[in-house]
């Protein structure tokens, strides 16, 4: 049980916290996190041959409730591990950059932080369904109370928001797996929530069974859409997003567009595409006109926000959309850049709510209307500022831009003539979502050029205590410690890729396995004369019968 | 017939593709394609020399160093990046591509790969363009030492950092070997030139005129990614040896090997690329504000190098245009030379030497498009060569003059120039690169190479290829009107100046070592460059009688649109346009010189009286305004593009928060709680109230999510 420790540990931690005297908290956790890094770093090691391939490996499992099926099985294969290692290394840097920015009730917040990285870790390492969903949910918890106890002004709305939405979708996506499961005892006469025989089920059933219609599928497809959809979260379900990250403590930002974001993805990732293939690629369009709307809406929103934290918020949304589309480009090149796209987004997103945060303990605002030219002030800040953003831009050379650009080629050649994978979209979805990339570097340059350029203007501290601020005008040592591995990261995954895109290259395999056949299978339906459209897209071949239900259906 | 006549014989007309549109093939251009080698690694020092200096720049920086060290370590690395140019130049036998490293490599499925490696692409092309860019930034950042030291104490590092990005990123421009490195160099320039337009960030115009450059050229950007992806799609590579291998294979608009219409867009998407970065219709708006950056960077970035990546990049992809489809070409050509006219009627009506020499760049540029559009990629690139030294002439002298005179830029408050001590050298040389500019025959290299363009205009077949040889002509006047309209003012007449309002850098506790009083002139540095670089433009002129510029295009894959050296028999004067050329464009030349010695040396106030009669007639009036407020396209981008989107932004977020959020999200998270206040009043706090019912509701969802399949198999009856 290699893998249960990243997951005890923080919960020990989080009791270690419980006794210990609450001004040692953060040194408690901030040594537990930094151990769980270490450690999991160790396991990417001793991972080392299944890097690369689709297996999973670090499994174990314990007997749960063995009535019905329920164990505690984790696992973890190329992309979990990555997602895992994202998480253990961005919260030792959040609990570090918490220390001056949180000054009572300091046991709870340094506890929950704890609960919520075991949570977290626990939803990638999940092998068992219902394990997964507790996890899933249980993320929800110390979020609440980070941003209930911690938060800004508006809090009390925000995260009652957060919780009651997020819950909602989860709740239905629950159901469809939960059908999933049914359908599964049915055939099999017993009850199993292991997600790796529950996805070869859905696709390719069981004695004699032949897995899940298109039917069956369009609906669950629609079910777990409505909980991961809303963690992306994809327009128009987002609206509870740019309300939490603003009420949200930094660190709490951090973390939910860094990870918790992420879930919503990886969700996407792990049983959305591996479970209904066929539906998938009947609604993979639909899908991706919603995401590249999101890109196109929330930048052109970003582009007029005063606030500097709600923008980046809406920039999430933009940016998540272009990760939803290369994803539902459903070729290796659009996964490979969805999946580098969940690593990249947490790195920079995650860091520009760090910058924003040292601004926030220094001036107590974040209207872009009071202060200017912050670079005279803080040339340190204003560095990390300009790199984080231009990161964010993707400029090539640092990592936004591998990610961007693989889910924009990604959707680009699932055209008609793709080969292999279903051609889903195509030139078109890609080109209008490339306006977004022009979009977004209107609104983080306008931002950078109010915010760290101009004359200075530095906004009159107003804090409700009306204290000044004890920190030094620039970037301390401790905060500069915080920002520089995620730079660092940066660099690197810009000029060196293929660390990662080789490392992950097995799992997406693994997870596009069935679409080749669904290739197969809709050119069958194809020349069963159903209606389709030839490969420049412009006419609409009608057939004489339609009747759709008549196809793949065991009747 | 003179010496040189006879030297123009052997440009004559090719068959060209465009001549036999109706053949629908076009003739598989044949040109030695690279072909990978082991050894040459340490070609990659060309991209590591800067990449180092970035850094060590960095570390001074940030270690707070005060003195010249920055300007030390930069000066010698790009010194040393041409030398390694120079050894690669000296070396070199044949097209080849060096592997540096791994960057993409990604498995697509059915055995194939996204490959996109750091690898340079070494042929004559690669050659020509990195002589000039690597030797003018090595002395352009001797030049800055000196320009930049007001700045000392504040941003002198910060500046070098910049140069050195901006060198590292040209380079892999120009040297990789497929398009996304080639990307990466597109982007990571503009990224530079981002960081230099707005090195004085405290001024709201520079800030406003970095964040214009950064945005315009991502318009173009977009296109250019557009352009690879279809690449991507319908090559299935990204690597110029195999797009090239493929283009003498014969794909074709209509016979591509993988179908599909898309593939005509190709060279558009590329062009439009081309258009942001060289600063052309409509993209061109950038550039004019990009001036507000320090002047070495307006040399280096703005006029010399970085704009002539489009040129570059139309060359390398010159294959591609000439095959996909037939109205590639001239597209560029009219692209380019409405580009050079509009430019130039916008210089001449400007007042600020430093915005007229950028309207001028724009202007030449659009030569340069306009050269490879009628299919004469040398006179392009070799206009691009020409251009690079004498515009690099003309805007640091340009920069000697603001740093002498604090700021000044206008040129009706600095004459006489000449007249001054310790501005000989200044004004000689900038006297040169004027002659240079408007193409004085003979003894200027800017006559050979535009003289190539406007006569193969008259050649080449194309649609409306003969109007754009007079517009190259018409526009040829302006220019010799605005350049020497400045030389004229500012150098000879009367002795006057009036200083400018500016210390050199930003910080205003910064020592500046003249007053305000008084101009200073240039020392060592700037003097020496100015020199060198003027010397770089005589030579150019020698590089083209012994054919050298026509032989490093010849042999890359722009070698389509170097004319073959065979002589068709030509009957009279009017026959070969490169026989009537040159005279006619050296009397054009003369007559625009006159007019400027007229209106701004021998009788200034006929210039003004001029203007008060243009402004005084009601029927003409709008020209020299809108002249003067450059036909006022800022205003219309503004108005159609920006404030729609601006305007649609804040509708957006109206609607998000009202409509959206408020009405609909909150509207139905509140609905089961009225529903259940119908029923039983909830009175036990808002998350429980709200959990509770949110739960009935969810409970309800699933039920019917979960039996939806059953109860509509059952209505459906079984089926």
């Amino acid at each position: 049980m290699l893998a249960a420790l990243l997951i005890i540990l923080p919960l020990l931690g989080g009791l270690l916290v419980l006794i210990a005297p609450p001004q040692r908290a953060k040194h408690v956790t901030l040594a537990v996190s930094s151990v769980v890094f270490v450690y999991s770093v160790v396991l990417a090691f001793i991972f080392g041959p299944h890097w690369g391939t689709d297996e999973f490996a670090l499994t174990g499992a314990v007997t749960w409730l063995d009535g019905i099926g329920i164990t505690i099985s984790l696992g973890a294969d190329s992309v979990s591990l990555l997602l895992v290692l994202l998480t253990t290394l961005l919260m030792p840097l959040c609990i570090w950059g918490s220390f001056t920015a949180i000054t009572d009730r300091l046991r709870e917040y340094y506890g929950w932080m704890m609960l919520l990285q075991a949570a977290m870790t626990g939803v990638f390492l999940a092998r068992d369904l219902i394990f997964f969903y507790i996890c899933f949910e249980f993320t929800l918890v110390p979020m609440y109370f980070l941003i209930a106890l911690y938060g800004g002004s508006n809090r009390a709305r925000a995260c009652v928001k957060f919780f009651i939405y997020t819950f909602t979708g989860s709740m239905i996506t629950l159901a469809g797996l939960l059908y999933i499961a049914w359908r599964y005892a049915e055939i099999a006469g017993f009850w199993s929530f292991d997600i790796a025989q529950l996805t070869s089920f859905a696709v390719d059933g069981l004695n004699n069974y032949p897995g899940l219609s298109q039917y069956e599928q369009a609906w669950i497809l629609l079910a777990l859409m409505a909980g991961f959809a809303v963690k992306v979260p994809l327009f128009p379900l987002h609206t509870w997003l740019p309300l939490a990250h603003t009420e949200a403590p930094t660190a709490g930002s951090v973390i939910l567009a860094a990870v918790l974001l992420k879930l919503g993805t990886y969700g996407l990732y792990r049983f959305v595409l591996p479970m209904v293939p066929l539906a998938v690629v009947e609604y993979a369009p639909l899908i991706a006109v919603i995401a590249i709307i999101g890109v196109l809406y929330a930048a052109l929103i970003c582009w007029v926000q005063r606030d500097v934290k709600k923008l980046i918020a809406y920039s999430s949304v933009s940016h998540l959309g272009f990760c939803v589309l290369g994803l539902f480009a459903l070729n290796p090149l659009g996964v490979q850049g969805s999946v580098m796209y969940m690593l990249n987004h947490g790195l920079s997103t995650g860091a520009l709510f760090f910058l924003v945060g040292m601004i926030y303990e220094r001036y107590h605002t974040r209207d872009m209307t009071q202060m200017s030219g912050l670079a005279r002030r803080m040339p340190v800040w204003a560095f990390f500022m300009v790199f984080f953003v231009l990161s964010s831009v993707g400029l090539p050379g640092l990592n936004g831009f591998i990610s961007e650009f693989l889910c924009l080629i990604g959707a680009f050649t699932a055209s008609g003539d793709a080969g292999a994978y279903p051609g889903v979209l195509g030139p078109w979805y890609a080109a209008i979502a490339a306006l977004g990339m022009v979009v977004a570097a209107m609104y983080l340059l306008i931002m950078v050029g109010k915010v760290v350029f101009g004359p200075l203007k530095e906004p009159a501290v107003h804090h409700s205590t009306g204290e000044q601020s004890h920190l030094p005008a620039d970037l301390t040592l401790r905060e500069i410690g915080v920002l520089v591995p995620l730079a660092v990261l940066c660099v690197y995954i810009g000029f060196q890729p293929r660390t990662f895109t080789g490392a992950m290259e097995g799992s997406i395999e693994g997870v596009l396995a069935e679409y080749p056949a669904t290739v197969r299978q809709q050119q069958i339906l194809q020349q069963a004369d159903l209606p389709h459209f030839d490969n420049a897209g412009l006419v609409l071949t009608m057939p004489e019968s339609t009747d759709i239900g008549e196809v793949n259906h065991d009747g | 017939m003179i010496p040189a006549l006879h030297n123009l014989q052997f440009l004559q007309p090719k068959l060209l593709p465009l001549a036999m549109v109706d053949h629908h093939h076009a003739d598989p251009v044949a040109f030695p394609i690279a072909h990978a080698i082991e050894a040459m690694s340490w070609a990659g020092w060309i991209l590591w020399l800067p990449m180092i200096s970035l850094v060590l720049c960095g570390a001074c920086a940030a270690l707070r160093i005060r003195n010249k060290l920055p300007a030390i370590i930069t000066v010698l690395s790009l010194a040393g990046s041409f030398f390694v140019t120079l050894l690669l130049y000296l070396n070199y036998h044949e097209p080849v591509t060096i592997h540096l490293f791994e960057w993409f490599n990604i498995a697509v499925g059915d055995g194939n790969s996204f490959v996109a490696a750091f690898s340079l692409y070494v042929d004559k092309l690669t050659l020509l363009w990195m002589l000039f860019v690597t030797g003018l930034s090595c002395l352009i950042a001797l030049y800055a030492s000196e320009y930049m030291e007001a700045d000392l104490k504040s941003g002198y590092a910060r500046f070098f950092a910049g140069v050195s990005v901006f060198v590292f990123a040209m380079s892999s421009l120009v040297m990789g070997d497929n398009l996304l490195m080639l990307y990466l160099g597109w982007e990571g320039v503009g990224f530079a030139s981002y960081w230099l337009i707005g090195y004085y960030y405290q001024k709201p115009s520079a800030v406003a005129a970095a964040k214009k450059a950064f945005i315009v050229n991502r318009i173009g950007d977009l296109g250019l990614a557009l352009g690879l992806y279809l690449t991507w799609h319908h090559f299935g590579t990204i690597q110029y040896t195999e797009i090239f291998a493929a283009i003498q294979h014969g794909v074709d608009a209509e016979h591509g090997e993988t179908g599909g219409w898309y593939i005509k867009y190709i060279p558009f998407m590329l062009m439009l690329g081309a258009f942001g970065k060289s600063a052309q219709l409509p993209l061109y708006v950038w550039l004019p504000d990009a001036m507000e950056g320090p002047t070495p960077v307006s040399a280096l970035i703005h006029a010399a190098t970085m704009v002539t990546a489009g040129v570059y990049l139309l060359c390398r992809m010159y294959p591609l245009l000439e095959a996909l489809h037939p109205l590639a070409l001239p597209t560029v050509a009219w692209i380019g030379g409405l580009t050079a006219l509009l430019a130039a009627t916008i210089g001449m009506a400007q007042f600020d030497i430093k915005r007229i020499m950028a309207y001028s760049t724009v202007s030449q540029l659009g030569y340069m498009f306009l050269g490879v559009g009628v299919m004469t990629t040398y006179g392009g690139a070799y206009h691009v060569f020409t251009h690079a030294f004498f515009k690099a002439v003309l805007f640091l002298t340009c920069g000697a003059i603001m740093h002498g005179f604090a700021g000044q830029l206008d040129l009706r408050k600095v004459s006489g120039l000449t007249k001054m001590p310790g501005w000989r050298i200044v004004s000689w040389t900038m006297f040169y690169a004027c002659l240079c500019l408007v193409g004085f025959p003979y003894i200027s290299s800017g006559f050979y190479s535009k003289d190539m363009i406007m006569a193969q205009a008259f050649i080449s077949h194309g649609p409306g290829f003969t109007a754009l040889g007079v517009i190259a002509l018409v526009t040829a006047l302006m220019t010799a009107y605005y350049t020497f309209r400045v030389w004229f003012r500012v150098c000879l007449g009367p002795v006057q100046y009036e200083m400018g309002d500016e210390h050199h850098g930003d910080d205003e506790h910064g020592d500046d070592h003249h007053g305000h009083d008084k101009p200073h002139a240039p020392r060592w540095a700037i003097n020496t460059t100015l020199l060198i670089i003027t010397l770089g433009a005589i030579a150019s002129i020698v590089l083209y009688y012994t054919h050298w510029g026509q032989d490093m295009v010849a042999g890359s894959s722009a070698g389509g649109g170097v004319p073959s050296a065979h002589h068709g028999e030509t009957h009279g004067f009017w026959d070969d346009p490169h026989t009537w050329m040159p005279w006619v464009a050296s009397i054009t030349t003369v007559v625009g010189i006159i007019i400027a010695w007229f209106f701004h040396l021998a009788k200034r106030e006929a210039a003004d009286q001029l203007k008060a009669i243009l402004l005084a007639n009601p029927i003409i009036r709008w020209l020299p305004t809108a002249m003067e407020n450059k036909w006022y396209v800022d205003e219309l981008y503004h108005a159609v593009i920006r404030a729609p989107l601006w305007i649609g932004g804040h509708i957006l977020y109206w609607l998000d928060m009202n409509l959206l959020d408020f009405a609909i999200v909150d509207g139905i998270a509140h609905l089961p709680r009225w529903l259940g206040r119908a029923f039983r009043p909830l009175h036990n706090g808002i998350l429980q109230s709200y959990a509770v019912s949110m739960a009935g509701g969810i409970g309800l969802v699933a039920l019917l999510v979960l039996f939806m399949p059953r109860i509509l198999q059952w209505l459906g009856g079984g089926g």
